[in-house]
């Protein structure tokens, strides 16, 4: 089949790929572009792993077609923070030791960001961090300490006021 | 799978498109449903056409008489916008059940109705408020009442190569409120075991009902309006015994099936409870707004 070139912004940088026009989201990140830190698994929207920000807001990249986001901003885990500055999120998943296997924690991450920047400012009950979080799962079932990482993300960048 | 994708400018260019490429197109918007279903060969298009750069089909616009959703406008517009926080709370309730954040976040309300899954969340929400889908098509514009255009399971009154642009529904009268209830097995990521919608109206002292809208959703072939429990409610007292009674009346009307999720019987059974609190809930809403 032919290809066709996408230009999507990728964590900030410009990137033109050539796709197959069947392609997802998801296959582009992994496969063309390397950022493996996307992971794959039930492909039908119902896991959340695959998450990653589309101009900020989390979808799931597995059933997104990549010719549908030409031109757009797409933030992937490896677009929020580095070894040396960690995102809050980052930090207090780390801290809570809010990581079992990790296979689920890069679209937690990321859904959890999108929750919180659409609401800057809030802090959110423990009940609505799981509201939010309710669309993506973790199979080792370690959603306590998720839910206590993404609670003391607020409470440090409501003292910082980081939003990034 | 294997398709090309085409991304049209317009609603002209895109409906001219899908008739050429007829019938092997199919239209995609968020594509939350569409692709799942080609992963699992339950469709083939060789021809996807992306309809979300089409202009006028976004955005939640607010008229004299009522509002317009756009077919674009996704379930996080819907949970989010402030219009629909007092008596159309219903709206709210049913967008927010829809898959996950990040479903709600791409999927659309269009994409939604011409699924015509019969559990589909948002469907009775509009069903109660008696909603019109405006639709374009080869033929010209038209206009047709959802309760019309939802035929059967996977089934609408579209014709080859038409496209819903939008939905639309009158402003509710005083003394009005909407509720959206949903029953499944877990509270989130769910298919509904059974849902309702309620819509209710009642006269200046807040006593009688004066106008009722009912539709239930995963409890038939497709998302149903209890006649019987509506017309019963009219001039009746807005009071639980009377609520109940037309639970009854309504999950007469039903016709579910058995299947993973719950059985006919058990369906039916709820129909009758659920019924009861969206009206209740809207009786309480009621009260509220009145204080």
């Amino acid at each position: 089949m032919t290809r066709k070139i996408l230009n999507i912004i990728v964590n900030g940088e410009s990137h033109q790929v050539p796709i197959e026009l069947h392609w997802t989201l998801l296959q582009v990140l992994r496969n063309e572009i390397g950022m493996m830190g996307t992971k794959e698994n039930c492909l039908e929207a119902e896991c959340g792993v695959c998450t990653v920000l589309l101009d900020g807001r989390a979808v799931n990249s597995c059933i997104l077609l990549a010719g549908q986001v030409e031109g757009r901003s797409i933030t992937t885990i490896e677009g929020i923070g580095n070894p040396e500055h960690l995102h809050p999120l980052q930090e207090t998943f780390i801290e809570c030791g809010a990581v079992q296997c990790g296979y689920c924690i890069p679209g937690m991450i990321l859904t959890a960001k999108s929750f919180l920047d659409e609401n800057p400012g809030c802090r959110p009950t423990r009940d609505e961090i799981r509201e939010a979080l309710a669309g993506t799962l973790c199979r080792c079932t370690g959603y306590r300490k998720i839910v206590d990482a993404v609670a003391a993300a607020v409470e440090r960048m409501s003292i910082s006021g980081q939003h990034q | 799978m294997s398709f090309d994708l085409h991304r049209p400018a317009t609603v002209t260019e895109a409906i001219d498109l899908a008739q050429r490429l007829s019938p092997t197109a199919r239209y995609i918007a968020g594509g939350t449903d569409t692709i799942i279903q080609i992963n699992r060969k339950k469709i083939d298009p060789a021809h996807l056409i992306d309809v979300t750069c089409l202009p006028g089909m976004s955005g939640i616009t607010e008229t004299a008489d009522g509002f317009g959703l756009g077919a674009l406008t996704n379930y996080r517009a819907i949970e989010t916008h402030p219009a629909f926080r007092g008596g159309l709370r219903a709206l709210i309730e049913a967008a927010s059940v829809v898959g996950g954040r990040q479903v709600r976040n791409i999927a659309t309300i269009a994409g939604n109705i011409v699924n015509a899954s019969p559990a589909a969340d948002f469907v009775p929400a509009l069903l109660a408020l008696d909603a019109v889908l405006d639709i374009a098509g080869p033929a010209g514009r038209r206009a047709v009442a959802l309760r019309d255009f939802i035929v059967g399971p996977g089934k609408t009154d579209l014709a080859p190569a038409e496209i819903v642009t939008g939905v639309r529904f009158a402003r509710l009268p005083a003394n009005s409120a909407t509720a959206f209830l949903k029953e499944g097995r877990r509270r989130a990521m769910e298919i509904s075991v059974v849902c309702v919608a309620a819509c209710l109206t009642l006269d200046a002292d807040g006593s009688r009902c004066t106008s009722v809208r009912l539709a239930i959703g995963a409890a038939g072939p497709k998302a149903l309006r209890p006649q019987k429990a509506e017309a019963y409610l009219i001039g009746q007292t807005a009071a639980q015994s009377t609520f109940a009674a037309a639970g009854q009346l309504a999950a007469e009307a039903c016709a579910p099936i058995s299947d993973v999720r719950a059985s006919a019987d058990y369906r039916r059974r709820l129909v009758a409870i659920v019924v009861e609190r969206a009206l209740t809930t809207c009786l309480e809403r009621i009260a509220e707004e009145r204080r």
